[in-house]
């Protein structure tokens, strides 16, 4: 066994965050993994998979979070402990569920697993999923380390039986992406043994799995998160390090209390501040919080995102008797530490100097001004753009032309994918909306019904096939009862494909890799009584026609398939590009085309190359894929494609 | 209007957006971001060009008319109701072929197949109706490709773009059959020849189509699909005034539509028009009101005057002479044109001094106003 299923107890690993959760889970037991994809929560199921035959547990791609969650749920139910993981958006999706499975308990250990995203690298939000736990009554753990966070999640399964309650693991990108030393423990070896006990154990004739008699297990909740609260007093998670009078005290958890250690570190105040890391964010551990407390006057909280820890401190010391003087709270609300974004050790340094009044320089200032201006002397400058030989440029490129030649000011909704890159110059600005999974082609359903106030521009929504599957089906659904004029146009690559290609219903591959029934989205769409239509994006004609006569209808929705294999995924697989690509010089006119340089301009494949020396484009050798779009669109055929 | 030339976006906004875009072609085609589609022209992608030919080349941004009369011509433009004539003639064709395809009669096609025959052109740039009555530009090359193209829908069409399409190697000598604005559109690339493109040079012969309004290819197909079989139309036509209605004929039968339900499909930009002749062709084409079967013929160039002579030396065409009142009511008619569009231009500028795209000589203006 390899990768996160290693048996040997005692030894230590490099492991990124995501694997220390997965190898947490793996030590704690459990049968069932559900997750969907999305950064930066993914390879904590990438790592679970390849191990899940060997060691007898079943691991899934769901369809969205909320089945995801459901999926874990059903095996919790049964008695066989059960781990999902999502990135924040998806908890969004799954959120409805979570609070109602938050009343009625669990069966066996039930652990979801939040990854957020400060900053939002990676998202279309920089959502703290912190809240969300306050707000259902959820236990929450927050790892600052790796080993914490294989420990933590080992230990959230039992907590999740001992308070029967699901139990959130909440993970940030520099948690869940860093790599870090993970010493591991056991491997279970037992055999587990699913069956569903629906009996409630206080009233024998309700159901044991529903949010009923609510008010009731409302208070039931609320003694479970006083159980918690106990139970956290003394965890091992929690830690003060630190003078026993400080000056100032900095309040803290996960990554932030890395960032903490090395800013007073650098600063040379370690015998002057202390630092309580919290690593039981929810609910906060009262006692401990109010001991720590009087170690200072000066109380900093160092987090991420939103004033959590903040709020809910300044919450508990209200409770407290009255102190003279009370306490000065630095952090979010003072201005000291950024409400928004990631934090890193210099932001930390700046909020304790200016509480202590102090001057630090992290670096001279000559020298960061040299450091700012490498990127923009040594590099290329690079625009965020698709991949040479993606379909979507193609797809993008039919879809401007036809709304074009269209005339009527169309425009595209959108939601989240790599096509979401067509909000700019990738996708030629095409993409106007674009909030979450699904939510073009929900958009869409509005503004196709307002024909009434004179509204005629076509609506055009895209969704990936991942995406089509995992939210936008309701959404066409609707359209097609409530006659609503848009078209979708599903961009089928035949993968999940910005967050690593996994499978998805279409591919009719699940995710331990094994052969399924592919649901046919084309068949699915007639089946509901549209229009389907199915292209090839690469031929640019055919799908601006059939885009052009999409958009031209007038009623309900109709669906336009762009089906083309992730260019990725193409070549992986195939090892070779279908074509070998070259501009002939002596066709390509150069400057004098007329042209305005299209090619390298507006197309702007990364594979093309306008070279200033001979005044002409060039294929870039290392980089086109030979996919051969870009062929059609030179207004003198000088881009030849010759099969390889 | 500016006399300096711009670019493309310049053009969408100075005559596209402004109602002023006759549809001629000679923008698009070109360049990949100007197209025609469905009766307009389309900017695919904004353009970094400052100078664009497609701005230079179209009849609607500022044109000299005496610069291009004297490169047609070698003279100032007169003004004169017919533009410069050599010769005001009634012609019909001699060629039973011709003759039953032919929307009057049959000197386009006549001397066309004339000039094919004896190695003058190679082939002709003209509109032709596909099955379903849309037009669509076509290089005929042969005779038989000639007479698919006779007749008229009376649609708009961007023959122009044609030009812009064929290879900058190409020897192929050619004729083109167009309306006033594309002529003039025409004359503009033969007085500033386009760079890095076709050689204009080998455009040996243009035939213009007298014209009083052509009408929106989009709105008007439409309408036709709407109101009748198509493909079963072998012919429409608007007889001569008074009858005032546009007729669709069937083999087997024939619709009629009173003409004001057609004029609806009007381009905008017609009514800005001064030239109902082809002032700048080398011969001229219409219809002879009141005379059934013959064509009216200005003949304005030599190359124009030689085409006739041979056409009548060999026998080709019937030629006479035009009629005192035929001629004095063609006079009449394109004056009128002349002067509407001249209101009309004043009307839409909001200021006697601004033309548009009109550069004409102040007593000539004048002359028109008056």
């Amino acid at each position: 066994m390899s990768g996160v299923g290693i048996d040997a107890p005692g030894s230590t690993q490099l492991f990124v965050g995501n694997e220390a959760i997965a190898r947490g889970a793996l030590e704690a037991g459990i049968g069932l993994a559900s997750a969907y994809p999305g950064t930066p929560s993914t390879e904590i199921m990438e790592s679970l998979i390849p191990v899940a035959k060997e060691m007898n547990f079943y691991a899934e791609w769901s369809v969205n979070e909320k089945v995801a969650l459901e999926v874990a749920a059903g095996a919790s139910f049964a008695g066989i402990r059960a781990i999902t993981s999502m990135k924040q958006n998806g908890v969004n999706v799954a959120f409805d569920f979570l609070a109602n499975l938050v009343m009625s308990g669990i069966g066996a250990g039930l652990v979801l697993v939040s990854c957020d995203d400060p900053s939002a690298l990676s998202s279309s939000n920089e959502q703290d999923l912190r809240n969300i736990a306050k707000w259902l009554d959820i236990p929450l753990l927050e790892p600052a380390t790796f080993q914490e966070a294989k420990d933590m999640t080992k230990w959230a399964f039992d907590l999740s039986e001992e308070l029967n309650s699901i139990c959130m693991i909440r993970s940030v990108t520099r948690i869940a992406h860093a790599r870090g030393n993970v010493t591991l423990g056991e491997l279970p070896k037992k055999e587990q043994k699913a069956h569903f006990d629906s009996i409630c154990p206080v009233v024998p004739t309700l159901p044991k799995f529903i949010p009923y008699p609510s008010a009731w297990l409302h208070s039931q909740l609320h003694a479970k998160l006083d159980k918690a609260r106990e139970l956290f007093e003394s965890s091992p998670f929690n830690w003060y390090t630190g003078p026993e009078e400080a000056e100032l005290l900095i309040i803290t958890g996960g990554s932030c209390w890395l960032y903490s250690l090395e800013a007073v570190k650098a600063l040379k105040l370690e015998n002057k501040v202390g630092i309580l890391k919290l690593g039981t964010i929810w609910p906060l551990p009262r006692k401990l919080i109010e001991l720590h407390l009087g170690k200072s006057q000066k109380i900093l909280m160092v987090e991420e995102i939103d004033p959590f820890l903040e709020g809910s401190i300044k919450e508990l010391v209200a409770d407290l008797p009255s102190t003279t003087p009370h306490h000065t709270f630095y952090g979010k609300h003072s201005g000291h530490i950024n409400a928004y974004g990631e934090l890193n050790p210099d932001l930390v340094i700046q909020a304790i100097a200016k509480i202590m009044d102090l001057t630090y320089e992290s670096r001279p200032a000559e020298y960061s001004k040299k450091a700012e201006e490498v990127p923009f002397t040594y590099m290329p400058p690079r625009i965020m753009t698709f991949c040479p030989g993606c379909p979507h440029r193609a797809t993008f490129w039919a879809i401007k032309n036809a709304l074009r030649l269209d005339g009527r000011d169309g425009f595209v909704t959108g939601d989240i994918g790599c096509y979401t890159l067509a909000i700019g110059p990738a996708g030629f600005f095409q993409m106007r909306t674009m909030y979450c999974m699904g939510a073009g082609a929900g958009v869409a359903n509005g503004l196709g019904k307002l024909g009434q106030f004179g509204f005629n521009q076509p609506v055009l929504a895209v969704c990936g096939d991942s995406t089509f599957f995992h939210a936008a089906i309701p959404a066409l659904i609707n359209g097609i009862y409530n006659q609503s004029n848009f078209t979708l146009v599903i961009l089928d690559n035949n993968a999940t494909a910005m967050t690593g290609f996994q499978p998805h219903p279409g591919t009719g591959v699940t995710g331990m890799g094994e052969t399924t029934r592919a649901v046919d989205m084309e068949a699915l769409c007639r089946s509901l009584g549209v229009q389907v239509e199915v292209c090839d994006p690469f031929d640019l004609e055919n799908s601006t026609a059939t885009l052009l006569e999409a958009i031209a209808q007038d009623g309900g929705p109709r669906v336009v398939i762009m089906r083309r294999e992730c260019e990725l995924v193409r070549g992986r697989r195939d090892k070779k590009p279908p074509y070998k690509v070259h501009v002939d010089p002596d066709k390509c006119m150069g400057e004098a085309c007329g042209c305005d340089r299209l090619c390298t301009r507006v197309f702007g494949c990364s594979g093309m190359v306008w070279d200033s020396e001979s005044g002409k484009a060039t294929i870039d050798e290392t980089i086109c894929t030979g996919c051969g779009v870009c062929a059609d669109i030179c207004p003198q055929g000088a881009i030849i494609r010759e099969a390889v | 209007m500016d006399m300096k030339v711009k670019d493309s976006k310049e053009l969408l906004t100075e005559v596209i957006d402004a109602g002023l875009c006759t549809l001629c072609g000679a923008c698009a085609g070109g360049c990949p971001y100007l197209v025609s589609y469905k009766g307009r022209i389309v900017l695919l992608d904004s353009c970094t060009i400052s100078q664009g030919q497609c701005y230079q080349y179209c009849p609607r941004t500022y044109t000299d008319m005496d610069a291009i009369s004297q490169q047609v011509f070698g003279t100032p433009y007169s003004g004169d109701e017919l533009g410069t004539t050599k010769e005001v003639l009634m012609t019909r064709s001699t060629d039973v072929c011709i003759k039953e395809s032919a929307q009057y009669g049959g000197t386009v096609t006549t001397l066309l197949s004339l000039a094919l025959e004896e190695g003058f052109i190679d082939g002709a740039i003209l509109t032709k109706m596909s099955d379903d009555k849309t037009p669509s530009v076509f290089l005929a090359q042969s005779r038989e490709e000639l007479l698919q193209c006779a007749g008229s829908n009376y649609m708009a069409c961007p023959v122009l773009q044609a030009l812009n399409r064929i290879p900058k190697d190409s020897e192929q000598r050619l004729a083109v059959v167009a309306i006033p604005c594309q002529i003039l559109a025409l004359s503009k690339m033969r007085q500033e020849p386009p760079q890095d493109r076709m050689n204009i040079g080998n455009v040996k012969l243009v035939v213009g189509l007298f014209c009083t309004w052509a009408l929106s290819p989009d709105g008007f197909h439409q309408f036709l699909k709407k109101n009748l079989d198509l493909p079963q139309v072998t012919k429409f036509d608007i007889p001569p005034p008074p009858a005032n209605i546009f007729e669709a004929y069937t083999l087997s039968d024939k619709t009629s539509f009173p003409l004001d339900e057609i004029r609806r499909f009007v381009m905008p930009a017609c009514a800005y028009c001064l030239d109902m002749t082809s002032e700048f062709a080398d011969i001229s084409v219409g219809s002879v009101e009141g005379i059934e079967g013959w064509n009216t013929v200005i003949v304005r160039t030599d190359i124009g005057a030689q085409l006739i002579e041979m056409a009548k030396e060999k026998g080709k065409l019937e030629v006479d002479t035009l009629p005192p009142e035929n001629l004095a009511h063609l006079k009449e008619a394109s004056l009128l044109k002349k002067k509407r569009a001249l209101h009309e231009i004043i009307t839409k500028s909001g200021d006697r001094k601004n033309l548009l795209y009109v550069g004409l000589q102040q007593s000539i203006i004048d002359r028109l106003l008056a």
